[in-house]
């Protein structure tokens, strides 16, 4: 796949790197020279030029690209750099980072943005799990927001707890899709029961989160 | 739109042979299209105004899409226009995101 990144920071070389490696054909941008020269990973190209110009995008290869990542460490480069992908270029994926998470209201379609990364939120996404038992803790979402994984780890007396997988009566909306217990992944089989202290992975579409919880958590919680 | 003519010395320019027909665009190359307004949609995207017009000509037909406007003055039903953008391809066709327009007499 080609994928441009914009910014090349940290972030954007870290990912340079990984994607590059996985056999992926990376552009990186950056205004930065010095930022540019840092980039020493083989097989990933760089442009030098504002990535919020048409015409960088475009020197970059954008027209022909698969993804367009904008992840500099400025929110509102990064939306322009999403609109141009999207509307310029029609990029089939451009994903987003959000610094601030008082932004993240932005990042949306309105901005050419498939898919917004919040690192503030992933990080509280991530505590909150740590932190929670008994709650839904909302990982990531999918389709502007359409579509939602979120996780709940059984406490003691959730309705759930020895209930099969296929009993649960999980709205038709909802997908259980891993179970985690004692440090293993387990494939979500419909007779799988379920025990106390397992860590439910859902993806659920629409507006099914307390019908969720009703069944995963109990009518008591949150 | 200059670099979209293509003239011929010895016949005059037919109107309709100005733009490519709809059913020969090429995915997300920067192009323009004439065509008729058949169908306007206005359908909030999260919340936000968005205006879908569905443009068609002899060949087929494309939706123009505006994000942020509920309506544009004179982009009415019937009216003849030429959209210009880059398509991209959608479950309903080819979509132009926010193009530049021209309404024609």
């Amino acid at each position: 796949m080609k994928i441009i990144i914009a910014g090349a920071g940290s972030v954007g070389r870290y990912m340079a790197e990984q994607l590059s490696s996985t056999g992926n054909e990376v552009t990186l941008i950056d205004s930065d020279a010095n930022a540019i020269s840092r980039v020493n990973i083989a097989g990933v190209t760089v442009t030098l030029g504002d990535a919020c110009e048409v015409d960088t995008l475009s020197k970059a290869g954008s027209s022909n690209a698969d993804v367009v990542a904008a992840v500099t460490g400025d929110d509102e480069d990064n939306l322009v750099i999403s609109l141009l992908a999207k509307q310029e270029f029609a990029v089939p994926r451009v994903v987003a980072r959000v610094n601030n998470p008082n932004n993240e209201w932005m990042f949306n379609e309105m901005w050419g943005v498939d898919v917004a990364v919040s690192t503030p939120h992933l990080l509280t996404a991530m505590v909150e799990e740590a932190v929670s038992i008994g709650s839904l803790v909302r990982i990531m979402k999918f389709e502007h927001g359409k579509a939602q994984l979120a996780e709940v780890t059984l406490a003691a007396g959730s309705p759930a707890i020895g209930t099969r997988i296929a009993d649960l009566g999980l709205p038709r909306e909802t997908t259980v899709v891993a179970i985690m217990r004692d440090g293993h992944v387990l494939s979500p089989q419909a007779d799988i029961p379920l025990h106390q202290g397992d860590e439910v992975v859902v993806l659920l579409t629409g507006d099914v989160e307390q019908d969720v919880r009703r069944v995963l958590i109990g009518n008591s919680a949150s | 739109m200059n670099i979209f003519r293509r003239q011929r010395s010895d016949s005059p320019v037919v109107e309709e042979s100005v733009y490519p027909l709809i059913a020969s665009l090429t995915p997300r190359s920067k192009t323009a299209i004439r065509g008729r307004v058949v169908r306007i949609v206005r359908q909030p995207t999260q919340g936000l105004p968005t205006l879908l017009v569905r443009i068609e000509d002899a060949s087929g037909a494309a939706t123009a899409v505006w994000l942020g406007r509920r309506s544009i003055g004179g982009l009415d039903l019937g009216r003849t226009v030429v959209i210009e953008g880059v398509p991209m391809t959608s479950a309903t066709g080819l979509r132009f995101l926010n193009p530049a327009y021209t309404l024609l007499p």
